[in-house]
């Protein structure tokens, strides 16, 4: 049996043989030992602080380590691979014009040739017919921010002036033949400036008319599309052949079975290896949407031909939206790197000339038609000479003498654009069949009409509350007086049943 | 102790003189003479100060004949020793205390009788702090005088047809003159044209709103709703008067604004429409009230203060 005592470390020996007696009465073991250990301390070590490893640099260089701070290596990140160019634009240009959640009102009429004009489905919706869906999606008639995804299928509102518009044409192709009514459309923001557009398309496809569009003139200003200088004999113009090809391919998408139909009636000197006698007017738009360099003069021809008044031609529609970016110096630089005026560029020259009257006695579009022009709310430059132009023309409208006191005046000192000024300066058509240039601004719904598109949202059970006529009235004021697209943002959003 | 100090005498000379001019320059009773000889008030309390001067008085030879019966009316003597005639007259400011001890006691008096609903108080407007230093005469401090106030306030709570015309008289001395209360602007009325005009204020923003019978539509500044407030929620504060009451197809508004930011903008205009309909409608206002219209925010910016970043925010600690 070992003994406790251990020889080496004397730790095992009785303590009053080797220390005298503790003064300070312990409690635990490890005091003891502590205590013991160091007998001067005045604290057992085990209370103290740990003592701090000093980080600092005043501790001294560190020879044999590193130094510089130490850069985190990042992984590379697993990129998946882009979306082929063009599929994001589509996906954000994409527009849903239906909503199989949405219920079909059973009463709803499609808008045919018979009610366009008919008093009796004012303050009603009227829905587009499934088999020109194709003809306006292509010539750009439904926009993103319209909301037509939220119905089953897409219908408009016959408001007064869209009834005013079926009379006109139903005169136009009927009774006034040849008659050319020319209007600029203003209006608040959301009031229905380009559903006003979409209806009069979907009136002329009705009519067999042949519809030109420029859906947005933004496009050919900014400089997304190729220019290039006209020819030698025409310096300062610009012609945009890539744009022109799209006008040529919209209209004739849209209009195949009107221009089809037709056969061309001219010498055309600038296109004599392409344009060959009794070729249809769809043949020779496609010619411009094959090869983009002879676009501009194709399109010339078409409209040479559409206006000529040798062979029977029908009635043109021509709309644009978006007017007050032509406005302006657009985005186009000339070879002395000089901005280019939006109306030096041969496309815009040409839809703006059709407000001017034709010369000579002849109509601008001697076979009739219709033009037009809608302004933007939301995207539109402010342009002052434009807003002035504006105001003449709706004095003009109203029958003020231009040179009465009242007539708006331009404002010299805020450098008036002459050019913009006169394009909407027009003055009295020659032609008795011509009419002139007025301004159609568009307001808001009467309250009646607001029931009757609420009606219309209520039976697409779009509305989950009792729709009465309090709840349209206050809708009525809250979108300032029926503008609306204000009322389809409310009665979007307020869907929440009333408590009562 | 007497006339040893003139301005004693001066005081005491100014209030004789401002007696019969506005007798509540003085809360004593005017039947009281102002200096009286301690013998006609031997009853009353002796002063420390009381010397034995007028003892010689009491102390007659008996072989004289009585002295004639005191015509107090004429006076012959000088006063030997004049005794105050408020007990307080010896503390630091004699006359706010007297005027406090007077209404103590009418408080006391009438204490028990019963009180009106704080609504049907009549409103008194009594005399500023600066004011009422003049009609005392003392420099009162601010919370002697809060004091004194709110003993008034609490006699004029006593029942208008209970409380006695002395009581009336008495707090009514503290009024100021004129009552600004007591006249009340003319309740607003519809102009020639079938418009009401009202008033708002929010944050920085203050507009004026006219209000005329129509068919619900509304200019802010010469623009419609939509272009003068883009935020829906804007829209539905400015018609919350008329859409919380349903009279919003009934009505047109005319509103100008000005100052301050949308939100501000918008609810002031809150406040001035729920003004405006009130002269249409004045039946309205319970239901305003409820719907938050009525009550005015007087809620604005705090100051900035320096040393501080913002109102309230300081600058980070930093050591050294």
């Amino acid at each position: 049996m070992a003994s406790a005592f251990c020889r080496s470390c004397l730790s095992r020996l009785p303590r009053a043989s080797l220390l005298p007696p503790p003064t300070v009465p312990r409690t635990t073991t490890t005091a003891t030992a502590a205590a013991a250990t160091a007998g001067f301390h005045t604290s057992a070590a085990h209370y103290a602080n740990p003592t701090k490893k000093s980080n600092s640099l005043d501790s001294g260089p560190k020879y044999r380590q590193a130094k510089s701070a130490k850069m985190k290596r990042k992984k590379p990140v697993e990129r998946t691979r882009p979306p082929p160019i063009g599929e994001r634009k589509a996906l954000r240009n994409r527009i849903v014009l239906g909503n199989p959640n949405a219920l079909e009102p059973t009463d709803m009429q499609n808008i045919s040739v018979e009610n366009m004009g008919d008093p009796r489905v004012r303050g009603s919706v009227v829905g587009l017919p499934v088999s020109m869906l194709e003809q306006l999606r292509s010539v750009h008639a439904f926009k993103k921010s319209q909301g037509w995804g939220l119905f089953r299928r897409p219908a408009t509102f016959m408001r007064k002036e869209a009834l005013e518009m079926g009379r006109l044409f139903e005169k136009i192709s009927g009774e006034e033949q040849g008659k050319v009514v020319k209007k600029v459309i203003t209006g608040k923001v959301g009031s229905g400036k380009s559903v006003f557009l979409t209806q009069a398309m979907a009136m002329g496809f009705l009519k067999n008319w042949v519809v030109f569009t420029v859906p947005e003139t933004q496009e050919l200003v900014n400089a997304h599309t190729g220019y290039a200088p006209l020819d030698d004999a025409n310096p300062g113009l610009y012609v945009q052949n890539q744009a022109t090809s799209q006008l040529l391919q919209r209209t004739f998408k849209a209009n195949e079975k009107v221009l089809s139909g037709l056969k061309v009636s001219q010498e055309h000197p600038a296109l004599k290896s392409l344009v060959k006698p009794g070729m249809t007017l769809a043949q020779l738009t496609g010619l411009g949407i094959k090869d983009q360099a002879v676009a501009w003069p194709i399109f010339q021809a078409l409209w040479a031909e559409l206006t000529s008044t040798s062979a029977p031609r029908p009635p043109v529609l021509v709309t644009v939206d978006g007017l007050s970016h032509w406005m302006q110096n657009s985005k186009y630089r000339t070879a002395d790197f000089k901005p280019i005026h939006a109306h030096d560029l041969v496309f815009v020259r040409h839809f703006l000339s059709l407000l001017k009257p034709g010369v000579n006695g002849n109509s601008t579009l001697p076979n009739g038609g219709l033009l037009l022009y809608a302004t933007s709310g939301s995207n539109s430059p402010r342009i002052y000479s434009f807003d002035v132009a504006l105001k003449q023309l709706e004095a003009t409208t109203s029958g003020i003498n231009p040179k009465s006191p009242e007539f708006p005046q331009v404002d010299a000192y805020q450098s008036p654009d002459p050019r913009v000024i006169e394009a909407f300066t027009a003055p009295q058509p020659t032609s008795a069949k011509e009419g002139k240039l007025e301004l159609q601004p568009l307001s808001g719904l009467t309250p009646e009409d607001t029931v009757g598109y609420m009606e219309f949202w209520a039976k697409s059970g779009l509305i989950r509350q009792y729709m009465n006529f309090r709840w349209v009235s206050q809708l009525w004021t809250k979108s300032s007086g029926g503008i609306i697209g204000e009322l389809h943002r409310l009665a979007g959003r307020l869907r929440v049943p009333q408590r009562t | 102790m007497a006339w040893q100090r003139p301005s004693c005498v001066v005081q005491a000379m100014q209030l004789l003189r401002l007696q019969p001019l506005r007798s509540s320059a003085s809360p004593l009773s005017p039947t009281h003479t102002q200096f009286l000889l301690r013998s006609q008030k031997a009853n009353s309390r002796g002063y420390a100060t009381g010397t034995s001067s007028d003892s010689s008085v009491q102390v007659v030879p008996e072989a004289t004949p009585a002295a004639p019966a005191i015509d107090f009316d004429q006076f012959p003597y000088r006063p030997a020793r004049i005794v105050p005639a408020s007990p307080s007259y010896f503390s630091g400011s004699p006359k706010f205390i007297d005027h406090l001890l007077r209404l103590e006691n009418l408080l006391a008096e009438n204490e028990r009788l019963p009180k009106t609903s704080p609504m049907h108080v009549p409103r008194k407007a009594w005399l500023k702090l600066a004011q009422f230093r003049d009609f005392v005469g003392e420099p009162v401090p601010t919370k002697k005088y809060k004091s004194l106030i709110k003993i008034l306030q609490r006699i004029n709570r006593i029942r208008p047809e209970i409380i006695p015309d002395y009581a009336n008289n008495i707090i009514n001395e503290y009024v100021r003159p004129g009552n600004p209360y007591g006249v009340k602007p003319a309740p607003p009325t519809l102009d020639e044209m079938g418009r009401a005009r009202g008033r708002g204020k929010r944050k920085t923003s203050s507009a004026v709103v006219y209000l005329v019978e129509g068919e619900g539509e509304v200019l802010v500044n010469g623009k419609t709703l939509s272009e003068a407030f883009p935020r829906e929620h804007d829209r539905e504060s400015v018609v919350w008067p008329l859409s919380c009451t349903e009279r919003l197809d009934k009505y047109n508004v005319w509103a100008t604004v000005k100052g301050g930011g949308t939100t501000g903008q918008a609810e002031s205009i809150t406040l001035a429409l729920a003004r405006a309909l009130l002269v249409h409608e004045p039946g309205l206002k319970q239901a305003l009230r409820k719907a938050g219209t009525v009550t005015v925010d007087a809620r604005r910016v705090e100051r900035k203060k320096p040393g501080h970043v913002k109102a309230r925010k300081k600058p980070a600690w930093v050591k050294r």
